[in-house]
């Protein structure tokens, strides 16, 4: 599903050059969940956005669902994106000032929908996360557990092949956290959605297929 | 993606309300500066319906005065012949004190048909008047002898009159007056609006009188048409002749051309005074809109990265900002215009309908095209930025 080659990404400031990926290749098969640990600054992020396209890598390359992206521009990306992937943050990143509902709806903004057809959807979605009472809630109403289960909302309303989730129970207690990873284990395993997780969390990694350890930019198991 | 515009927006309707009350200020301002500007081009597209080059005015105080009528007539018939036989005077005509250009005026109010006209402008003036002044005639004629033994009183009546009182149809033959039949008036003529006020203000509907023996007694200014070399030695020359004449009398001569720079300075000087105001308030605008747009961007980082990441282009990000900023301006103007019809709805200061109406609409093309220009910018940064770096930073 997900195909990188001795990706490198090299970050070029003023002053100096850190080397935040150093030729890693790594699969992801169609189905998989996989984890990522390593310690802070060891280059997760970075290589979550590069699978994620949102950021390009300084060599190497990228198949994703079977398609080179290195040659895609503005907008092709953004449809793909779009159509192929689903984001989850450790810091929700939901807009405060749209209620979840529209929250869970914005994906389906940037495609051709109807405005009942995305309402039925989000609805839907928000309903697999247990949170269909709360469509009228503004982010800032909800607990943390709450509105990451509304970020998972908005990820999977498109239905996409790939999530990317980084760090997605990095701010929330144990129980919390268990509940986000439940869901995730079941989108897996029902909809075979290929999930790509960062984490800390040494018991939520190990609930996934595979775990993957970076350090120092480089993948160390 | 309108009507989610549209929540956002609402949603946050406390933060948007400060730009959206400095974009109605703007607006009306522009509309008070925009109004101002097409009524003055308005008038000064006009014609000025008359020749005023080389016509002089002069002003006679403590003239001659007599209770013998024919006395009287007779001091003032040989005056007028002195002048007359000047070289360089063409043409002159005693005259009512409100002559063009200056700040005399003498109004009054007349009913026809149930309309009444206010702000009506009495002039007097005899028969040598139109070729004095040069005025275009446009039916009828100017006085004559024959006026002073007609059964009604003859009247002519500039185009405003007329168009106030019979429109588009004929004046010439119709009576006019408040008073019973038998004090009527009767309209012989219809001249073009002398632009009495200058280049820029509207001078009002007006209607003009023939001078008759006795009107001698309050007749202070002759209008005067010199040949276009006349210069200041004659000037002298006319003054001393007068002067000679008149012994007791204090005589002044003026230019109109003068009269009107002077008449137009005062129309313009208010003008620049509020254009200035309106520059700075609208380069005050222009930056707080600008940085409240920037900050926005800044501050919805997050936001930015996210829509990048759920499938938005930068070009869909910045046409988003873009949009937000244009509904805005559009809530305000609507806000605004409702304000400003009741301009021409309540008929406030007494201009036309459309003057109000061009100076909305050109307003309303002001603040879109202000409100584009500030949030292009900002709107083109926040396409520019990284997705990964928006969603990093937080
Ligand atoms: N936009 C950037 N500019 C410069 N350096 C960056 C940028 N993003 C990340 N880095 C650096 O790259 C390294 C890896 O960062 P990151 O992938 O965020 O680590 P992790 O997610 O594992 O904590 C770090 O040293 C970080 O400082
Ligand atoms: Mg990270």
């Amino acid at each position: 599903m997900i195909r990188l080659q001795n990706i490198e990404k090299v970050y070029r400031t003023d002053t100096i050059e850190t080397l935040a990926l150093n030729s890693v290749s790594l699969d992801v098969a169609k189905g998989e969940f996989l984890s990522i640990m390593g310690p802070s600054g060891c280059g997760k992020s970075t290589l979550l956005n590069i699978m994620g396209l949102l950021d390009v890598p300084s060599k190497g390359s990228i198949k994703i669902a079977d398609r080179v992206t290195e040659n895609l521009n503005d907008k092709q990306l953004a449809q793909f994106r779009n159509k192929t992937l689903g984001f989850i943050f450790q810091s929700y990143h939901l807009i405060n000032d749209l209620q979840v509902l529209d929250n869970v709806e914005l994906p389906l903004l940037y495609r051709d929908t109807t405005a009942k057809e995305r309402k039925m959807l989000a609805t839907e979605a928000l309903e697999k996360v247990g949170l269909a009472n709360r469509v009228k809630h503004f982010p800032t109403q909800l607990s943390g557990g709450q509105r990451q289960r509304v970020a998972i909302a908005r990820a999977i309303v498109g239905k996409p092949d790939i999530i990317l989730a980084d760090e997605p129970t990095g701010n929330l207690d144990s129980a919390m956290g268990n509940e986000i990873m439940d869901i995730l284990i079941n989108l897996n395993r029902n909809e075979g959605t290929t999930i790509v997780m960062v984490t800390h969390d040494e018991n939520m990694a190990h609930k996934t297929h595979r775990l993957v350890r970076l350090f120092d930019g480089s993948q160390v198991q | 993606m309108f009507k989610h515009l549209f929540k956002l927006i609402w949603n946050k309707k406390k933060q948007n309300f400060l730009l959206m009350t400095e974009m109605l200020v703007s607006f009306m301002v522009l509309f008070a500066v925009f109004t101002l500007m097409v009524y003055y081009y308005d008038n000064y597209k006009k014609p000025m319906g008359f020749k005023y080059q080389d016509v002089w005015v002069i002003n006679i105080s403590n003239a001659y005065q007599t209770k013998n009528t024919d006395s009287l007539d007779l001091y003032y018939e040989t005056l007028r012949k002195i002048i007359k036989a000047l070289p360089q005077v063409q043409e002159l005509s005693f005259v009512s004190g409100n002559t063009p250009f200056s700040q005399q005026i003498n109004e009054g109010g007349l009913t026809y048909k149930g309309k009444h006209i206010e702000h009506l402008n009495n002039f007097t003036g005899e028969d040598s008047y139109k070729d004095a002044l040069q005025v275009e005639v446009l039916e009828g004629r100017w006085f004559n002898k024959q006026d002073a033994v007609s059964k009604y009183r003859s009247v002519v009546i500039d185009a405003d009159l007329k168009e106030a009182t019979f429109g588009k149809g004929q004046a010439v033959g119709k009576l006019l007056g408040n008073d019973d039949d038998k004090n009527k008036m009767k309209v012989v003529g219809v001249i073009q609006t002398i632009k009495r006020n200058g280049d820029y203000v509207k001078p009002g509907p007006g209607i003009y009188y023939r001078a008759d023996t006795g009107s001698f007694r309050w007749l202070n200014k002759i209008l005067v048409r010199v040949s276009p070399g006349a210069d200041a030695a004659f000037e002298g020359r006319l003054y001393k002749t007068m002067a000679n004449y008149m012994k007791n009398s204090n005589i002044e001569i003026e230019h109109l051309t003068n009269k009107l720079k002077d008449t137009n300075y005062f129309a313009v000087i208010p003008m620049i005074i509020l254009s200035i105001v309106s520059c700075f308030l609208i380069i005050n605008v222009a930056l707080g809109l600008f940085g409240v747009l920037w900050y926005n961007i800044n501050k919805r980082k997050g936001e930015i990265g996210l829509r990048r990441a759920i499938g938005a282009t930068g070009n869909s990000v910045s046409s988003q900002l873009v949009m937000e900023s244009m509904i805005l301006a559009t809530l305000s103007l609507i806000i605004g215009s409702f304000f400003a019809i009741q301009f021409p709805l309540l008929n406030v200061f007494n201009l036309q309908a459309h003057i109000y109406i061009i100076g909305m609409l050109l307003s309303i093309i002001f603040v879109y095209l202000l409100v584009l220009v500030c949030s292009l910018y900002p709107g083109r940064q926040a396409a520019a930025i990284y997705p990964a770096v928006a969603l990093h930073e937080e």
